[in-house]
């Protein structure tokens, strides 16, 4: 399972959302009234063999990443000799090499790539989402119908028809060809993510909106979008982490190097740096800490999204 | 009348989003199954009509089945990390940890989820890696030289290599959605079961399996179709190999595409995936349906 | 106003269909554009402008500069030419020429590896016919070792440009071998596998070998084929259309390199890149290794090999097995090179390109340079190259024949149900049975398709 986004269900109906309970749940052992010893024995060894598994949790997770870190430092000589260990000096050249191999070059296709996606998607999902909650447009239930069966088809199936088709338009092998297909495969969800926030805004607002003389299209840019922004955020947010990472396509549909986005061109890079270790490392890293750090930025709204977003 | 035609008006609304899903979704997916029924490649100059010929190539293609059997075993084992064990994480956090250390400990197990299978395939490969890699050198330091592997090498222990990489990028992710499940469960529940005298385990199946339901049925759905369609950790990683007991049916899928020069069987493979997603996808309608959905 | 709001938004409608409808069209059908190499001259450009595309597969950071300034030396000399110079790796090149050539997005020019793969092109007529340019016969054929140019002949025509000479050896690290106590090369594959014993005694990696990808594996199978199959036999089954691979040679070579793995090396093997492997015959861990001679030049103090190592190898070809029914005189290599588009609009003007590539000048510095070892005669001096490469230089002209690289002669189907078995035969899974029988069945099923 990839770290893409939850499907999101279609549910107009609405309970009321518990928002994060962020208070404590005091931790004081249940005060039996028979066996009390043996319930607090029993409390312990669990609290016990839970702090544990967290711990060594925490340790399978981080451990990885920092070796990833460390070794990015390291001489090739000093990844094979002291593996464990934290490297003997700073060595921020391999940095710069990595970055001449193409890591660069491979970075600025992706934000390239994910920035504008996510423009589109973004867009696009949020005018069809109004359309279909606010304007009532004709046949409706079937366009709903081929956006939820859009959410189950899945990307790898329609390769092979889209390799000819995207050349027919001319833009295989292109920052297009993904713009257009990362937006055309995400729509589905994003429409459904943001639908669902906007069935919950109540219809006084727009009736006040059209009072005041808004055409449609004034109420939408002035006053629904607006109101929806905490759940673009996350939805573009959600676009993002697909875009960044997606790979079928950014490796069937572009075939230049200097296009390829950072997914494939790090498999790339590494068929070409096979013994530079160090350097590998090192491209990884850079390829690894954007996201991370996006993520720290961001990882209220985040989880607000998902909040939002999912399984309401 | 005016609304008719205003109604009308609102479809161009609508008309971006229809447009491009018909086009690049819709289209390309319907166009496979006409294409399955070809044999022709990348070089061919005319394909020729062969039917159902595709079909019974990967009916008798051991190597189907070994795709097949590894996106099963994948979604078994996902199954049993993701939902299984992630919850009882996310139970673990919610029921001990401080608040602050909980978001410090959410977030650390979510960073996985954030770098790009790429990232964490290439980091795997390495770990696996039978002369630099730390799997090796951690059970040599312990003693388990015996249970040295070239662990991506070998036919046996490539696959279980890859889903364990998996597994480890995909925990935390699920693990958050279930912490979102339960913060959702009113504490009134949890506090009625302490005043019965519920230990926390009783009150994890009590209450806490029992309220995520609906997170949990979601995860499955997440799980098993992501599981049918890996591509990414198999490419970086293996390639499908050694001995092709790595593949799976995106990367047979594209193998035959672009490497073995024969796209109707491509195809053919790519129209078995659409119809197992495709049946994952009805029985996720079929249970949110029974959540009594209104159009 | 309303009205054509609304007739617009059909005509958006209509016309994605349009769209949809024509990428209809039945798959792959090429379309021989007119005004192709085939209704041209080869000989010289009218005029030497325009746009050339060229995409090679030597991305590696040890040879891609000098393509690249081979390339731009040409554009200097021709400022009204421009050449869109794409590098990528050797692994990715296969699948990326393949769906270049599907998007009917050839380039002018393309590399290729001899054989079956070059003739998929030539099948498809997506390779220019350049036999009145580079035929035995003609100045520029002259110039080329006849061999090489043979390598890219299909059916009595010329459809390739030789441009680099390759082939398989076994370097060994001279000092290695004499702390094991082993006083020269091997005779024959026998002695070499007692040798290997020693080398273990002696604290040795025997071999070096990583086979992450498969395909080093299947150069040893190549030159193990070559020595237990008759050529004619060998021949008829490497051709698609013919092949059944019954021989028992074939699983002969299959045992023999079994025994290889199983005493000189070790079956972790594919889980280790070939470059990972090497870097232990570097390092003086390993003392021997099987790479190509276009390689040489990483055991070299220039190529950045330690001095240890680097004043200190020798090579010799893979032994023979002893009495083998095939051609012991074999030797597995093979020139690789570049083809011209047969539907380029600039066919003439990507042959000036490639002849600019291939003068004396232009060879010598690839060999001073890279260290490869160039099918235009007279090119390696001791000027420019080292000794083991003009010995491999003339070891190569004595070989009785090619035997070229296996993954390439044959067909995709054969060489994927080769290469997969004997990643299995290296991890212990499969059987010398196993494998043919594999091969077997992909034979039968390319000699369907090509039926």
């Amino acid at each position: 399972m990839s770290a893409s986004s939850p499907t999101p269900t279609p549910t107009p109906t609405r309970q009321t959302k518990a928002s994060p309970t962020l208070a404590m749940t005091a931790n004081t052992p249940a005060v039996g009234r028979s066996t009390r010893a043996a319930r607090r024995f029993g409390a312990r060894a669990m609290r016990l063999a839970g702090w544990l598994g967290l711990a060594l949790l925490v340790v399978a997770v981080l451990y990885p990443l920092l070796w990833m870190v460390f070794s990015s430092f390291k001489s090739n000589q000093e990844v094979f000799a002291n593996p464990w260990g934290l490297p003997g000096k700073l060595r921020w050249g391999n940095f710069g090499r990595a970055g001449s191999a193409g890591v660069v070059r491979y970075f600025v296709n992706s934000v390239l790539v994910t920035s504008a996606s996510i423009l589109t998607t973004v867009l696009f999902s949020a005018w069809s989402a109004y359309g279909l909650v606010r304007l009532r447009v004709p046949f409706g239930g079937a366009i709903l119908g081929l956006l939820l069966g859009g959410l189950m088809l899945a990307p790898t199936v329609a390769l092979i028809p889209l390799f000819g088709l995207l050349q027919q338009l001319h833009i295989y092998d292109s920052y297009w060809a993904l713009i257009v297909l990362y937006t055309a495969f995400r729509i589905p969800f994003t429409t459904f993510l943001i639908r669902a926030y906007m069935i919950d805004i109540p219809p006084e607002v727009d009736e006040a909106a059209t009072l005041d003389g808004c055409s449609p299209t004034q109420a939408f840019w002035q006053v629904i979008l607006p109101m929806c922004r905490p759940i673009l955020v996350s939805a573009a947010l959600l676009q993002a982490l697909f875009a960044w990472n997606e790979f079928v396509f950014a490796l069937v549909f572009i075939s230049t190097g200097d296009l390829k986005t950072l997914p494939v061109g790090l498999m790339d890079m590494q068929s070409r740096l096979l013994t530079d270790w160090p350097v590998q490392f090192a491209g990884l890293t850079m390829a690894a800490l954007p996201m991370i750090v996006l993520f720290l930025i961001g990882q209220r709204q985040f989880l607000r999204g998902l909040t939002d977003g999912i399984g309401k | 009348m005016s609304t008719t035609l205003m109604r009308w008006r609102s479809l161009a609304w609508v008309l971006p989003a229809l447009v491009l899903l018909l086009v690049f979704v819709y289209y390309p997916i319907v166009d496979n199954l006409r294409l399955s029924l070809f044999s022709w490649n990348a070089f061919s100059v005319a394909p020729t009509f062969v039917g159902l010929d595709n079909y019974r190539t990967a009916f008798h293609d051991p190597i189907f089945w070994t795709a097949l059997w590894n996106n099963t075993v994948f979604a078994v084992v996902s199954l049993v990390f993701q939902v299984g064990f992630s919850l009882v994480l996310a139970a673990l956090l919610e029921e001990f940890v401080h608040q602050r250390l909980r978001g410090i400990l959410r977030t650390i197990y979510f960073i996985p989820a954030v770098i790009s299978i790429t990232v964490a395939g290439i980091l795997f490969s390495f770990l696996y890696n039978p002369e630099i890699g730390l799997v090796n050198r951690l059970l040599g330091a312990v003693g388990l030289e015996s249970w040295q592997h070239s662990w991506l090498g070998e036919p046996s222990t490539a696959m279980g290599s890859i889903i364990a990489m998996s597994q480890w990028q995909s925990i935390g992710y699920t693990a958050i959605l279930f912490v979102v499940g339960i913060q959702r469960i009113p504490k009134e529940f949890h506090e009625a079961a302490k005043v019965d005298g519920a230990g926390p385990i009783r009150r994890f199946f009590s209450v806490t399996v029992p309220m995520v339901r609906e997170m949990t049925t979601l995860i499955i759905i997440l799980t098993v179709s992501g599981a049918f369609l890996v591509f990414n950790e198999v490419m970086v990683m293996t390639a499908g190999g050694p001995s092709d007991s790595s593949q799976v049916l995106g990367t047979w899928l594209y193998r035959n595409a672009f490497l073995n020069d024969d796209m109707g069987y491509a195809s053919a493979i790519a129209t078995v995936i659409f119809v197992i997603t495709l049946a994952i996808g009805a029985v996720q309608i079929v249970v949110s349906r029974r959540r009594r959905i209104q159009w | 106003m309303k009205h054509t709001m609304r007739s617009a938004s059909f005509a958006v409608l209509a016309t994605a269909t349009a769209v949809a409808l024509a990428a209809c069209g039945a798959p792959g059908t090429a379309n021989p554009g007119a005004g192709g190499a085939s209704s041209q001259s080869l000989s010289a450009p009218a005029e030497k402008s325009g746009t050339i595309t060229m995409v090679t597969k030597f991305a590696d950071p040890k040879y891609a500069p000098y393509f690249e300034s081979v390339t731009k030396a040409y554009e200097q000399a021709n400022p009204k030419v421009t050449i869109k110079l794409e590098q990528v790796g050797d692994q990715p090149y296969k699948d990326k020429i393949r769906v270049l050539s599907a998007s009917k997005q050839l380039p002018d020019i393309y590399f290729s590896w001899a054989g079956d793969f070059a003739n998929k092109f030539v099948r498809a007529g997506l390779a220019a016919d350049l036999t009145s340019v580079i035929g035995p016969d003609t100045e520029w054929g002259k110039t080329f070792s006849p061999a090489a140019l043979k390598a890219f002949e299909t059916k009595g025509k010329n459809f390739g440009v030789p441009i680099d000479l390759d082939a398989k050896y076994l370097a060994y690290n001279k000092s290695a071998f004499t702390k094991a106590g082993i006083s020269g090369a091997p005779a024959s594959l026998e002695e070499l596998i007692g040798d290997c014993d020693k080398l273990r005694t002696a604290g040795y990696t025997p071999i070096a070998f990583g086979n992450q990808y498969g395909w080093p594996a299947i150069h040893y199978i190549t030159q193990l084929n070559a020595y237990n199959v008759p050529p004619d036999t060998l021949a008829k089954d490497y051709d698609p259309a013919t092949g059944a691979f019954t021989d028992p040679g074939y699983t002969k070579a299959v045992d023999q390199f079994k025994d290889i793995v199983t005493h000189c090396s070790s079956k972790d093997a594919n889980g280790v890149s070939h470059e990972a492997g090497q870097a232990n015959f570097l390092n003086g861990k390993a003392a021997m290794h099987y790479l190509e001679s276009v390689e040489f030049q990483a055991l070299t103090a220039k190529g950045g090999a330690p001095k240890q190592l680097a004043d200190n190898w020798d090579f010799m070809r893979l032994p023979a097995p002893q009495g083998a029914a095939g051609d012991a005189g074999a030797l597995t290599g093979a020139p690789d090179g570049f083809m011209v588009n047969a539907q380029s609009k600039n066919a003439a003007l990507a042959v000036d390109v490639l002849k600019f590539m291939t003068t004396q000048q232009n060879a010598a510095k690839l060999t001073a340079d890279i260290g490869w070892l160039s099918p235009v005669q007279g090119s390696a001096t001791s000027a420019n190259s080292f000794p083991q490469l003009q010995s491999a230089l003339a070891d190569i002209s004595k070989a009785n024949q090619f035997a070229i690289w296996l993954d390439t002669v044959t067909n995709a189907e054969v060489a994927n149900a080769y290469l997969s078995g004997i990643e299995g035969v290296i991890s212990g899974s499969k059987t010398s049975k196993d494998v043919m029988t594999g091969v077997q069945e992909a034979a039968a099923k390319a000699k369907k398709q090509a039926g």
